[in-house]
């Protein structure tokens, strides 16, 4: 170590010197450090839900729904998403500000990792959202569309009610899930590839405190 | 930002420029590397410098942005392709400062220095440079207690790299 250390000395003049303007162009660039991508990805993240959920309102399904006698439970249910997408937005921009180069390594990871997890969270209530709606639209089909109670009914004449309800259950949850893990799979993909090294010296980092 | 601004931090990044090579030359292994590096770090420190206060030095402060960005903030970016590898290129040493052994000896050492993990690397890095434990605790983050400990496990680590 020693000799390295001389050694190391002894190399200060052999490293290349940039000029004034060299590095006067430098910071005019753009950064494409993992922070920057995170907040892109996580704004997308916040852009997509925000949208499917204006996408889904004015379809011919919703206007369907929207027939039948569930504003106490729709209007509580939208409301409830939106509050909660301020909130988590809020989280995530407070998160973000907070990261900064000039903490220690520990902090700075951690602040990194605290950004990531308050969308990580937000992405866990929206799977969760999507269950709990979906479950809440079945419902309403079996109690109020005039279309399936007739359906029921029929079935039920020739003993089949179970099988009727059987499969339609079945169905929806055999999609939800193939949604649920496409969209988890690409969330862990993503980030998986963005924040192996930080992983990985974070738990190195935290390894020396035991 | 103001011009002022961006004159003395220019200035001042020229003057300590050392610091940010030696970072990038322990964390990358070639010459456009090397650049990418250099440059991610020169964004980071601008980026925070409207943060520094001067309670503490500048060089100080460059230390730690840039170990930060290397071991943390910086992606290395795909599109680049290795070229080559930076040992004869650019530091080169003249050969008659040294004696064959300890040129090859050195040559080892950087080469196992290379193998350790990001962490460690700060550890040399810090330890090189002659930096006290309270400084190489507060950089990383860590106990004084274990960044001395540490240490003396990449002391090890180094040795067992070098006589397996």
């Amino acid at each position: 170590m020693e000799l390295l250390k001389k050694d190391w000395k002894k190399q200060d003049n052999s490293y290349p010197k940039l000029s004034y303007d060299e590095i006067y162009k430098m910071i005019l660039k753009k950064s494409s450090s993992i922070v920057k991508w995170i907040f892109i990805i996580s704004l997308l993240e916040f852009v997509f839900w925000f949208v499917i959920s204006f996408a889904l309102k004015d379809t011919d399904a919703m206007e369907h729904y929207k027939k039948f006698d569930a504003d106490a439970v729709l209007i509580p249910l939208a409301i409830i998403g939106y509050v909660i997408l301020a909130y988590f937005f809020y989280l995530f921009y407070r998160n973000y500000r907070r990261i900064s180069a000039t903490d220690s390594a520990k902090t700075l990871m951690e602040n990194i990792l605290k950004t990531r997890r308050s969308v990580k969270y937000y992405v866990g209530f929206n799977l969760f959202y999507l269950v709990l709606s979906t479950v809440l639209f079945l419902w309403l089909e079996f109690d109020q569309d005039t279309i399936m109670i007739n359906k029921v009914n029929e079935a039920a004449a020739n003993g089949e009610a179970f099988k009727l309800y059987a499969v339609i259950i079945l169905t929806t949850i055999v999609l939800l899930a193939i949604v649920i893990a496409l969209l988890l799979g690409f969330y862990w993909l993503v980030y998986g590839i963005l924040l192996k090294r930080l992983n990985h010296n974070y738990k190195e980092l935290k390894k020396l405190e035991v | 930002m103001n011009k002022e601004l961006e004159h003395n931090f220019v200035e001042m990044l020229e003057q300590h420029q050392n610091i940010i090579h030696k970072v990038c030359r322990l964390y990358t292994d070639n010459y456009d590397a090397h650049n990418d590096l250099f440059q991610e770090i020169t964004i980071q420190l601008w980026k925070a410098y409207p943060k520094f206060r001067g309670d503490s030095k500048f060089s100080t402060w460059m230390y730690r942005v840039g170990l930060n960005t290397a071991i943390t903030l910086y992606r290395k970016s795909k599109r680049r392709i290795q070229t080559q590898e930076f040992e004869n290129v650019q530091f080169r040493i003249k050969a008659e400062e040294y004696d064959d052994t300890e040129e090859q000896q050195l040559k080892l050492l950087y080469n196992a220095v290379h193998e350790l993990n990001d962490i460690e690397k700060a550890l040399v890095f810090l330890y090189l440079e002659d930096k006290d434990y309270r400084e190489i605790s507060e950089t990383l983050g860590i106990t004084e207690v274990n960044a001395r400990v540490k240490m003396n496990r990449v002391k090890t680590k180094l040795k067992q790299i070098l006589n397996p």
